[in-house]
């Protein structure tokens, strides 16, 4: 008997250890749903954990690090900013549940996110149902912002930068002829291989394979076979980090020789870390690197390192400007006396309103500006290179924004 | 042709690993009937508990092995212990979802130590020959054989065929513990014992067996042997708190499709297995092509771009598929009994 109730109590506490969210930060912070009229409130949805959980931590961090020095000034007209996070984990079906939380909660004004183009797409129906602004600092899939009014992105969207990959390789990597192209079977993937592809038809860049994989998947030997008999010289992966740095890893393993070719799925340090030496050579493409960045961008660069002990990347970069316009939407237009619905469609009124370059907010990534559905098409892709196990900027840049008009 | 036989290689390796695997969720089946679904948390903890020893401690990854085997085993045991044995006489059902609760326990504790994210054994941590070489450089051929030449990490048999030391190794070591379990089961003492357990659990006890102590050596084996495939598949992959429950799952179809409860079958079952995912996902997308140019639609397919390869996408799937057609040809098992009699 008594074994059979210590058996019972671990088994229960281990279960019950299971119910409990693996990282409590990513909780809505329930203690502070009560907020004075001190305080303004912004949500936080990205993948905190799971599979693009690296892209997770830094957009925590960015948006943790502009909320800071904003409070440290004095806060949005003397509220203090506070955040709430939300996890999606990458997937659609937690992207719902948070978006619905987040849309609920009576005290969130506005948020940032998702990062994942699946989990904006997700969660768009029901921020626009509840009426409030989803503002994502790393969705490219070119559907994010069609049909609603509260989505908006300040990045580049997947038909330009899958545009820009295939004319880059066919002008500037022209040694390579033949293409396979590696796809994750998700928004995101299939719609950067669309545009990829379709250019890549009219430039008459040969695509000789175009293979899909899954995002739960480990072992990619398969897929990677089944491309080297068709003998590419460059292949383009169209997924994210976590499955990229397996994906160049077992290929090297697998003798294939040729050069790799990312997108801005796969700009994060935990490429570098995870692939190690074999990522040595990858090119990809990215919507900001701090090398391009001016001044502004390296004061906060050093102030992320300072906080944080790592240097900041693409996404902590977007979410820290991301969080920015956010604030200055709120300083403009919050009434304390307004409905909640009333500050939210004021923000996102604000937001709409800044349509034209001399609007424009100006965020350490650059000049950013929305078009009719929310979308900013005047951000360029850069291009960088892995060398000795460090992204380096590219030394042929295509930063001329007329020539894909 | 080439490209059939790396498929193969990468079948064998892959069912090598579930072989592994599976022997484990065998074991235990034929023992106490019991599905024990937290097998493949035990798995992960084996690539956790050796990540840790070579990235904190730089243990050699042999050293790290054996130690996450000891480990596994002793897991396996207090696993059996403290959440199974109360429940031997209880109804199979309160055991099965007994397992299915320590499965989530143990993959959210390993959540808690480790973090949800990824984690990769560095470069450093492994032996020279386990390492990949730098993309921009051209391997070094030690010597050449019959055509195939030796580099340093790989067998390089034809230009697009070949074998990595990694992979090899994962072959040779579930060959050898393979085999080695066959030996104990079939000719030890304790192997009998087991046998004797499965046929009849309360007439091997009436017989003088210790049930319990033989129960918690199968939990034992079965676990240190799940623990090397964690490790490899660590090695080979990465390691995540989900590997259990991915890896798990397809190695556990593999102990259906051999006849859950045989041994020889877990084996078999788990290479199929392997084979089957990797020639399924390979050769599916060239099977669909054929089958649009055999009803006429040749050209529709090229010009559409269904050609873009979703089936490989869909490796997992296609390895039920098999598992689901064997069972409804013989729904014991290739080499299950129908009767009791199962070791």
């Amino acid at each position: 008997m008594r074994n059979w109730l210590v058996g019972l109590l671990i088994v229960g506490l281990l279960s019950f250890w299971g119910c409990q969210p693996p990282d409590k930060k990513t909780e809505v912070s329930s203690d502070k749903t009560n907020t004075s009229s001190e305080q303004v409130k912004v949500a936080v949805a990205g993948p905190f954990t799971g599979t693009a959980a690296a892209f997770g931590e830094m957009i925590r961090r960015g948006a943790e690090l502009k909320a800071k020095q904003i409070n440290e000034a004095g806060g949005i007209n003397g509220r203090e900013l506070v955040l709430a996070f939300g996890d999606d984990a990458g997937t659609e079906k937690e992207a719902k549940l948070v978006a619905t939380r987040f849309a609920t909660d009576k005290q969130i004004l506005a948020v940032v996110g998702h990062f994942n183009s699946a989990c904006s797409i997700a969660g768009k129906d029901i921020y626009k149902a509840n009426g409030i602004v989803e503002l994502s600092p790393g969705s490219t899939n070119v559907s994010v912002c069609e049909g609603s009014d509260w989505t908006f992105r300040n990045l580049y969207r997947d038909d330009f930068q899958g545009t820009f990959i295939a004319r880059y390789i066919s002008q500037v990597l022209s040694e390579y002829k033949a293409v396979a192209v590696l796809f994750d079977n998700d928004d995101y993937g299939r719609g950067l291989r669309d545009a990829f592809t379709a250019e890549a038809k009219k430039i008459n860049l040969d695509v000789v394979a175009s293979v899909a994989y899954d995002r739960e998947n480990t072992d990619f030997s398969t897929q990677l076979t089944n491309i080297q008999g068709k003998k590419p010289d460059i292949i383009f992966i169209s997924g994210l980090y976590e499955q990229a740095s397996l994906i160049v890893k077992q290929a090297r393993r697998l003798g294939i020789k040729a050069q790799f070719f990312g997108a801005d799925g796969i700009d994060s340090p935990d490429f570098l870390k995870n692939a190690g030496i074999s990522a040595d050579g990858t090119y990809l493409t990215t919507p900001f690197t701090f090398g391009a960045g001016g001044e502004e961008a390296a004061k906060v660069a050093a102030a992320f390192e300072a906080e944080f002990n790592v240097p900041p990347d693409t996404w902590a970069a977007l979410t820290y400007d991301a969080m920015g316009m956010i604030a200055e939407a709120i300083e403009k237009t919050y009434n304390r006396e307004a409905t909640l619905a009333e500050n939210r469609k004021a923000i996102r009124d604000h937001l709409a309103s800044i349509d034209t370059p001399e609007e424009g907010f100006i965020g350490i990534t650059g000049l950013t500006y929305f078009d009719i559905n929310g979308d900013t098409v005047n951000k360029p892709a850069y291009v960088k290179v892995v060398i000795d196990g460090k992204y380096t900027t590219a030394p042929e840049q295509m930063l001329n924004l007329d020539a894909f008009k | 042709m080439e490209q059939f036989f790396q498929q193969l290689i990468n079948g064998l390796v892959l069912g090598g690993i579930y072989a592994l695997i599976a022997v484990g969720y065998t074991m235990v089946y034929g023992i106490i009937q019991l599905i024990n679904f937290a097998h493949g948390e035990i798995f992960m903890l084996g690539a956790y508990i050796a990540f840790t020893l070579v990235t904190f401690f730089p243990l050699p990854i042999w050293v790290a092995i054996l130690v996450g085997m000891l480990f596994c085993a002793g897991v396996g045991m207090l696993m059996d212990y403290v959440a199974y044995r109360p429940l031997r006489n209880a109804p199979r059902l309160s055991a099965l979802i007994t397992a299915i609760g320590v499965s989530i326990g143990l993959q959210n504790l390993v959540r808690m130590i480790w973090g949800a994210k990824p984690q990769t054994f560095s470069e450093e941590s492994l032996p020279a020959f386990f390492r990949q070489v730098s993309p921009l450089v051209e391997p070094t051929s030690f010597f050449s054989f019959l055509g195939s030449s030796f580099t340093e990490n790989a067998i390089q048999f034809t230009e697009n065929v070949s074998l990595a030391y990694l992979d090899l190794t994962i072959i040779i070591l579930a060959i050898i513990l393979m085999v080695g379990l066959n030996r104990l089961v079939t000719l030890t003492k304790i192997g009998k014992a087991m046998r004797a357990c499965a046929q009849n659990r309360v007439a091997a006890n009436l017989m003088g067996i210790k049930t319990n102590k033989v129960i918690a050596i199968t939990f034992a084996i079965g676990s240190a042997l799940g623990a090397v495939a964690g490790v490899m598949v660590g090695v080979r992959e990465n390691i995540n708190p989900l590997m259990g429950f991915h890896k798990g799952v397809a190695a556990f179809a593999a102990a259906v499709l051999g006849g859950i409860g045989n041994i020889t079958g877990a084996m078999v079952g788990g290479l199929l297995m392997g084979l089957a995912e990797v020639f399924g996902a390979g050769y599916i997308d060239s099977l669909i092509g054929l089958f649009f140019h055999i009803i006429g639609l040749g050209e529709f397919y090229e010009a559409e771009k269904i050609s873009h390869s979703y089936g490989s996408g869909y490796r997992i799937a296609i390895s039920y598929i098999v598992m689901i057609i064997v069972i409804l040809i013989r729904p014991t098992g290739l080499f299950g009994k129908s009767s009791a009699h199962r070791a």
